[in-house]
């Protein structure tokens, strides 16, 4: 009998094989771009074979190493094609001009009761409520440097559990904060970032 | 002969050299990698793993992520280098206080427990295997530099 | 085990991953080092094109924001680099090669020229394909032996597959493109010598390191 193991791998390096054929044939640039995605899907799926918690905490920065790849990418092709003017209007959604804005505090206070990663994205979501029901000026420098900050935070956690590990609950503490303002402000910019004046 | 060699490096060069082959180039590399990977099939799976998803209890209010052990206590983790982490298994153990309640009172909390502090995830990225998490997200730092640099100057 | 690195000269612990530093990868650290090092000091140059069959000639404008910026990058690409030289531990070792992919890019993304841009997209989109091989290559390993650390594989414990140390390989190639320098050659047009060498020395650096990884595994 052919083990599990070996099973997924034949599905996981068929797949692999198959998106590296899509790329080989693709000549086009953003559908290039488009088609890694094929490719990182199945990077994920070598990992997660592996089935213990050790995958489940590697699939995280598998994960994110593709998407901020994505994001530098995207943006680099934007600059070389030229592609300056900022799209016109936003979403045109009648029910969220009316939507009460409370709906959005409810969402960063239970975020942040939550804390951690999804408390983040719960958060965020939040956020990214506030900014459609309402219009914003664009204050990115705030929340990039709410971000930056919150890095330096969680980096400090890390070198806590390092050199201090009887601290190590003022390190998780710390971690699940930093995260949480982290996680917050980057899904904050999802679609809201339309090249508008900094204000 | 030599006049042939000379010809066909040239070719090569020249194909290489230019980079819009060069995806098609790598692409073609993986997919004879890949039939390599399905050729040396199968492989076999070592039962020793680190950090192995043991005694599930479908039950508990945590499942799939209950590992057992006291809150500020120690639980058995096996790392690679127990040495260097004294207070390894602390961070599985700890829920705070809401993630207690609903533990206690749900069946869900497993569902989300990877998210909130404590838990055997974070014990990984955060304490055991930290330096991975401190260049992960040192990734997304440059990555994010680069975006935004282009942004902010295309914006002047 | 072939020990081509050579003994152990310090071990640095951070939890569950080694840094170690043998002759053979001091060697490497420190050549990276001193690499980083010289980008902070030197000033990079001004291009002058010339125009062809006659006197003419023009400086090409450099802002010195760009420039900045660049700098900022092939420091961190320095960093990577040396953090990829002592890691003992197969997963790390292919976050810190994806970190150099990412910055090699980064250090010419900043330029205003067209052609070096197309470049330095389609290596962007190797670089970041290159990540299945390296994380594959990651997770096969730690699949099939059950353990990601350097010093415990060499101890062999169980044999590493070749297929895994092939992916291992293929990903470092995809992520640095050393030694097919060919291909890169476009993204070296780009102003700012010392920033542009980062780039060729990172990668042939993490392709050095990766022939002693898949050696000594």
């Amino acid at each position: 009998m052919i083990p599990d193991y070996s099973i997924g791998l034949l599905v996981a390096f068929a797949a692999a094989g198959t998106a590296f054929f899509a790329l080989m044939r693709e000549t086009d640039g953003l559908h290039r771009l488009l088609l890694t995605d094929l490719v990182e899907v199945v990077t994920l799926a070598f990992i997660a074979l592996v089935g213990t918690d050790l995958a489940e905490a590697l699939i995280l920065p598998g994960l994110v190493v593709g998407v901020s790849e994505l994001i530098a990418l995207s943006e680099i092709y934007r600059v070389k094609e030229g592609y300056v003017r900022p799209p016109a209007a936003g979403l045109q959604i009648e029910v969220m001009e009316s939507a009460p804005g409370i709906l959005a505090a409810i969402l960063v206070v239970y975020g942040i009761i939550l804390s951690g990663f999804s408390g983040g994205a719960v958060a965020g979501l939040g956020v990214i409520f506030y900014f459609l029901s309402r219009s914003h000026n664009e204050r990115f420098e705030l929340i990039e440097t709410a971000s930056g900050y919150s890095w330096v935070l969680w980096i400090v956690a890390f070198f806590v559990f390092m050199l201090l590990p009887q601290h190590w609950f003022f390190a998780v503490m710390l971690a699940g904060a930093a995260i949480l303002v982290k996680v917050m402000a980057k899904m904050s910019l999802i679609g809201t970032m339309r090249g508008g004046p900094n204000a | 002969m030599e006049g042939c060699i000379v010809l066909i490096i040239t070719r090569i060069s020249r194909f290489v050299s230019n980079f819009q082959n060069l995806v098609a180039l790598f692409a073609g590399a993986c997919i004879i990698i890949s039939l390599a990977g399905i050729l040396s099939l199968p492989l076999g799976f070592e039962e020793q793993q680190l950090y192995p998803k043991t005694d599930l209890d479908p039950a508990s209010g945590l499942y799939p992520y209950d590992r057992g052990g006291v809150p500020f206590g120690t639980t058995e983790v096996v790392a690679q280098y127990p040495e260097n982490s004294p207070y390894a298994g602390y961070v599985t153990a700890y829920l705070t206080p809401l993630s207690q309640y609903l533990a206690d009172h749900t069946h869900y909390l497993g569902t989300t427990i990877v998210a909130h502090p404590g838990g055997i995830v974070d014990e990984i990225l955060y304490n055991t295997r930290g330096l991975d998490t401190v260049v992960e997200t040192s990734i997304l730092f440059a990555a994010f530099a680069i975006a935004s640099y282009l942004f902010r100057r295309e914006a002047e | 085990m072939p020990e081509i690195g050579g003994s152990d000269l310090f071990v640095l612990e951070f939890g569950d991953i080694l840094h170690y530093y043998t002759p053979y990868t001091t060697t490497l650290f420190v050549l990276a080092l001193i690499f980083t090092a010289l980008a902070i000091l030197s000033r990079p140059e001004g291009q002058v094109d010339i125009a062809f069959g006659g006197d003419a000639y023009y400086a090409k404008e450099t802002a010195v924001s760009e420039m900045r910026f660049r700098r900022f990058m092939t420091i961190a690409c320095g960093l990577a680099t040396m953090g990829a030289m002592g890691s003992g531990d197969i997963f790390n070792f292919t976050l810190f090669a994806s970190l150099v992919g990412i910055t090699n890019v980064g250090i010419v993304a900043a330029v205003k020229s067209r052609h070096v841009l197309d470049a330095a997209y389609e290596y962007g989109i190797v670089a970041m394909v290159a990540t299945l091989p390296l994380f594959g290559g990651a997770a096969l390993i730690l699949a099939t032996t059950g353990t990601l650390s350097i010093p415990a594989l060499a101890a062999g414990a169980s044999a590493v597959p070749l297929i895994g140390k092939a992916l291992l390989a293929l990903g470092v190639i995809g992520e640095g493109m050393a030694p097919f320098y060919a291909a890169k050659a476009e993204m070296f047009r780009a102003p700012g010598a010392p920033y542009v060498i980062m780039c060729s020395l990172s990668s042939l650096l993490i392709f050095l390191r990766v022939v002693e990884i898949a050696i000594t595994i």
